[in-house]
Formats: structure tokens, C-alpha cells, sequence
């Protein structure tokens, strides 16, 4: 085989490989950070759930308290920065906002499983 | 030897006077027991089931049956509101959190089978919508108690001046459970009232198609042209089933207050602690057994939670008030011995964990199988069911078994027409 015929099943060979990897980095992503995008998630979520309690509690009955309350809850924000981060690099990484919504889905409903859990350890009643 | 046998008549006379006597004196106290608790029912708002039920028209009422059965009611997720309240559970599905789109059989098997989880325990049917039930859902998203106006997520546009329509109008829209999200819902999903509209058109087209006798029959009821039904005539034959299948009917306590009717002494027992030291008709109060108020009961989540992660905010979602924050519309009793498990989120599998979690939560949480994040977010739910712990008593078991069985005596049957004659009254 000539060196030009090995250089093309080379190049050949290169190609397909990184049309692979770049078709299969969605799920290459997925199965890298996907657990870590769900953490941060929840976390993410969890900070905004409290802001917003702060917020209302702030508008609720304002005070000295309540403000202190709201200027942590907001500092508490910062968490939701490492999952925009990790967001955007998903992104770069191709997913779209499909997928992601079915990571988000599967993080907020993490606890259904819980219930399936339930229904073989417990009888229900009739 | 006469004079010994004189002695011991007149001794077994005496102690048969004193047990006679002391026969007498407990049932005269039973009697005045009886009628304090006579009192204490009807002071505190229970009325005969007949004075809870509005004029029902049986024809439309017979209409809604169809529509409550029918699924396609459900634009596309095939399910039917009979699906998750079932004769066979007294009117709830028997299962911890409602399982809606893609749900298949009942009980167990739905739970395994898969489906969208609608992340809330079933509540039963009993007494919705009769006279002075005003507020409905875990939450009360759907109020009209204030009798000028209806409070929903239709704001100042709500479909209709009855607030059970209004409730009616809300499963079929509700992503997960009757409605599964395709490119038209994804497209309709604006949390508007005009997009829901186009949802509610689409389900009367779907009708038309698929129910075409039974949107005929209300067109003939209502006297009006078929294309001018709308989703909120729908809606009002459905309330109509609703408010007559699910009346509330004399139950055995209820002929113990207003006939003079007897019961039994663990139920009498019951009845005692219910309406005495337990505290229960504080809340549990009115011809419903529920004074409709929003209250903190601290029992564990079960499930991802209408606030996802394992949390429910319960009213707060409503109002965004903080004093909301894990409050719940305090559930009518009627029936309630059938329709376990209990609580929001379905966490609570017999009556006894129910009673006893309103006084002593640490018992029913199981903290060892508890994730940190489940026991962080407990003691916030404890917290704000301390206001009302303060004032409930403690309980011993055998008193939580007696109220128990008063509660059993709050039970009955359905007294709508059999589906047949229903068919037969449509006609």
C-alpha cells in the first residue's frame, strides 16, 4: 500500500473518529457531568426557593431581621452561578434545551423513585 | 341458720341495689356524656347531611357522569377523572401521590406501571360542592368562600360564579394530570386565560368527536345549538355528578345528634375525645368536619413535591405569604376511615399515624431512613406546625383507637343512581 493510500485511510479514519466524538458528545457530557448538573440544580433551586421566602417574609413584615435574612438568601444566589456555568458548558457540549430540561426533570422528580421504593415495602390499603 | 340465710339475702340484696345503682348512675352519666357531645357537635356547625345538599338536577347531573368517566375529557393523555376517584376507594385512588398521564390500572399496580406522578394524595369526593363547600385542592387554589368573588388562577376571569365549575375547569389544563405536554400544549403554554381557553376548545372539539351523544344530550338539556356548548357547560353538568354522587349522606353519628341514636361506647369514647380533649373539632369543625382553614400538620413529604426536590410549600404557592409555608386546607372526615393513605402527599398509611402524627410527629418520621435534606426540611415543617402543636393533647393509644372508631361512625354509602339508571335518565 502506498503512503498516500495510508495517509487517506488515516485521515479517513481521523474523520470518522471526530465525527463520532462530536455526534456522541452530548451523552459523552451527559455521562460526565450530568450527576454533578443535577447537584447543582437542586442546590441552585434550593437557594431560589429561599430567596423567594426571604422575599416574601421581607415584604410580609420588614425589619431589621428580615432584611438581614434577604441580603443572605441573596449572597445564597451565588450557588445558582457554578449551575449556570455548568449549564453553558453543557451547551457547548451539545446539548440542547430539551435534554437539559430532561436532566432538570429527572433531578426535580428524583424523589418519585422514592414512591416505587414505597409501594414494594408497603401494602397499600384498600 | 334462718337467721345466716337472712343475712345473706339481705347482703346480696344490698350489693344488687348498689350494681343496680351504680347501673343507673353510669347510664345516667352516659346520657349526660350523650347529650354534651349532642351539643358540642351542633355548636360546632355539624348539620344534618340534608342540609348540606343544593337542589341537583338528576338529567344533567347524569351528563356529567359521562364526561367524569369519559377520557377523552383529557385532550391527550388519556385518562378520565374517574381514574383516580374510584368507587372501589371511596372516591381516591388508594395511592400515595395521584399518578395521572400514562397511568394505568388502580392501587399498586398504577403506582409500578409508570405514569406522570401529580405530586399530591388524592383527595376524596365527599360532600365537594355542597352547600358552604366553597374552597377546593390541598391548597385552596380555587376559593369562593368569600362570596363576592371566586379566587383561582383565572384571576378576575374566572369562566363561571360557581367555585366548584371553576375547579372542574382545572385537572384538564394541569400538565401531568389530564393534559401531557405536546407542540400545541407546549405552544399553548402561557399560564393565560386565552391559552387555556384554546386548550378548553380543544377538548370540547375532542368531545364533539368522541362523546358526540353525550354533547348532544347537553345540548338538548341546555336548549342550545351543539357548536355553542362550550367547555363551561361541560364543566357544570360534571359539578352537577359531582355534588350528586357525592352528597353527604346520614351517617350513624349524625343519627346520634339530631334522632337520638345510639353508639357504641368506643365510638361514644371517641366522639368524647374528638369533640373534648383532643382538640380535633378546633379544626375539624362544620357540617363538613373541616373548618376549610389552612393549617401545618408536620408530616414527612412523601415524593418530589409540588415545589420539586422533595419540598411542598402547600398554601404559600397560593399566596406567597411566609405564614403559609407548609399549610394545608384542613381535609372533610366523611368516609375517611376508607380512604387511606393520608396527608398531601399520601405519607401517612393507616388513620391511627394520622391522629398521632397531629401530636407527636417524631414518632412517624423515620429519621434513619431520612436523607439530610428530607430531615433539614422536617424541622421547618415541625416549626410551623408548632403553633398548632401547642394546643393539641396527647393522646394514649387506646384513646387514638377510639377515635378511630368515631370516625367510623362518620361513614356511608353513595345514594346516586346506578350508572344503568343514569344511562336511563340521559335518554
Amino acid at each position: 500500500m502506498s503512503i498516500l493510500a495510508k495517509a487517506n485511510i488515516m485521515v479517513l479514519a481521523v474523520v470518522i473518529l471526530g465525527a463520532a466524538i462530536f455526534l456522541a458528545r452530548p451523552s459523552i457530557a451527559t455521562y460526565l457531568w450530568g450527576a454533578k448538573y443535577k447537584t447543582a440544580m437542586f442546590q441552585c433551586d434550593n437557594v431560589m426557593r429561599e430567596h423567594l421566602v426571604a422575599k416574601t417574609a421581607m415584604e410580609a413584615s420588614p425589619g431589621v431581621d428580615s432584611l438581614k435574612n434577604l441580603k443572605a438568601a441573596e449572597l445564597g444566589l451565588v450557588d445558582c452561578h457554578g449551575y449556570d456555568k455548568l449549564r453553558k458548558k453543557l451547551i457547548a457540549w451539545g446539548l440542547d434545551s430539551n435534554d437539559l430540561s430532561m436532566l432538570g426533570l429527572e433531578a426535580l422528580e428524583e424523589e418519585s423513585y422514592e414512591l416505587q421504593r414505597y409501594v414494594e415495602v408497603h401494602e397499600i390499603r384498600y | 341458720m334462718l337467721r345466716s340465710m337472712k343475712y345473706d339475702i339481705r347482703a346480696i340484696r344490698s350489693v344488687l341495689i348498689v350494681i343496680a345503682g351504680l347501673f343507673l348512675a353510669s347510664n345516667g352519666n352516659a346520657q349526660t356524656i350523650a347529650s354534651f357531645i349532642r351539643e358540642a357537635a351542633v355548636e360546632n356547625g355539624f348539620l344534618p347531611a340534608v342540609d348540606t345538599h343544593r337542589q341537583t338536577n338528576l338529567q344533567l347531573a347524569g351528563l356529567g357522569q359521562r364526561f367524569f368517566e369519559s377520557k377523552f375529557l383529557s385532550l391527550n393523555g388519556n385518562i378520565a377523572c374517574v381514574d383516580c376517584h374510584l368507587d372501589k376507594l371511596s372516591s381516591a385512588d388508594g395511592i400515595a401521590n395521584a399518578i395521572g398521564v400514562g397511568g394505568v390500572s388502580s392501587g399498586q399496580d398504577r403506582v409500578t406501571a409508570g405514569g406522570a406522578i401529580v405530586p399530591r394524595n388524592t383527595l376524596p369526593m365527599w360532600g365537594v360542592g355542597g352547600i358552604g363547600y366553597e374552597r377546593f385542592f390541598w391548597d385552596g387554589k380555587v376559593d369562593g368562600s368569600s362570596g363576592n368573588e371566586i379566587i383561582s388562577q383565572f384571576g378576575d376571569e374566572a369562566p363561571t360564579t360557581d367555585a366548584l365549575e371553576v375547579a372542574v375547569h382545572l385537572p384538564v389544563v394541569e400538565i401531568r394530570e389530564m393534559l401531557q405536554e405536546d407542540i400545541f400544549v407546549h405552544s399553548a403554554k402561557k399560564e393565560s386565560v386565552e391559552s387555556a381557553d384554546r386548550v378548553y376548545k380543544a377538548i370540547l372539539d375532542n368531545l364533539h368527536v368522541n362523546e358526540a351523544d353525550a354533547v348532544e344530550g347537553l345540548s338538548n338539556y341546555l336548549q342550545i345549538p351543539l357548536r355553542e356548548i362550550t367547555y363551561q357547560d361541560v364543566a357544570s353538568a360534571i359539578a352537577e355528578f359531582i355534588r350528586t354522587k357525592f352528597a353527604l349522606q346520614e351517617t350513624k353519628f349524625h343519627n346520634f345528634v339530631f334522632n337520638d341514636g345510639q353508639l357504641s361506647d368506643s365510638e361514644m369514647l371517641g366522639a368524647r375525645i374528638f369533640y373534648g380533649k383532643g382538640k380535633c373539632a378546633v379544626c375539624h369543625s362544620g357540617p363538613y368536619l373541616t373548618d376549610f382553614e389552612f393549617h401545618t400538620i408536620a408530616y414527612p413529604q412523601r415524593g418530589f413535591g409540588k415545589n420539586g426536590f422533595g419540598v411542598d410549600y402547600g398554601r404559600f404557592n397560593v399566596t406567597h405569604k411566609p405564614d403559609d409555608l407548609y399549610k394545608f386546607r384542613t381535609p372533610p372526615l366523611f368516609n375517611i376511615v376508607a380512604t387511606s393513605p393520608y396527608g398531601h402527599s399520601g405519607s401517612i398509611d393507616s388513620i391511627a399515624t394520622a391522629i398521632v402524627g397531629h401530636f407527636d410527629p417524631l414518632r412517624i418520621f423515620n429519621s434513619a431512613e431520612a436523607t439530610n435534606f428530607e430531615r433539614a426540611e422536617y424541622y421547618k415543617v415541625m416549626l410551623a406546625a408548632s403553633e398548632d402543636l401547642l394546643k393539641i393533647a396527647f393522646l394514649s393509644d387506646n384513646e387514638v383507637e377510639s377515635v378511630i372508631a368515631f370516625l367510623g361512625s362518620l361513614s356511608f354509602e353513595p345514594s346516586f343512581p346506578s350508572e344503568n339508571e343514569a344511562r336511563r335518565l340521559n335518554r
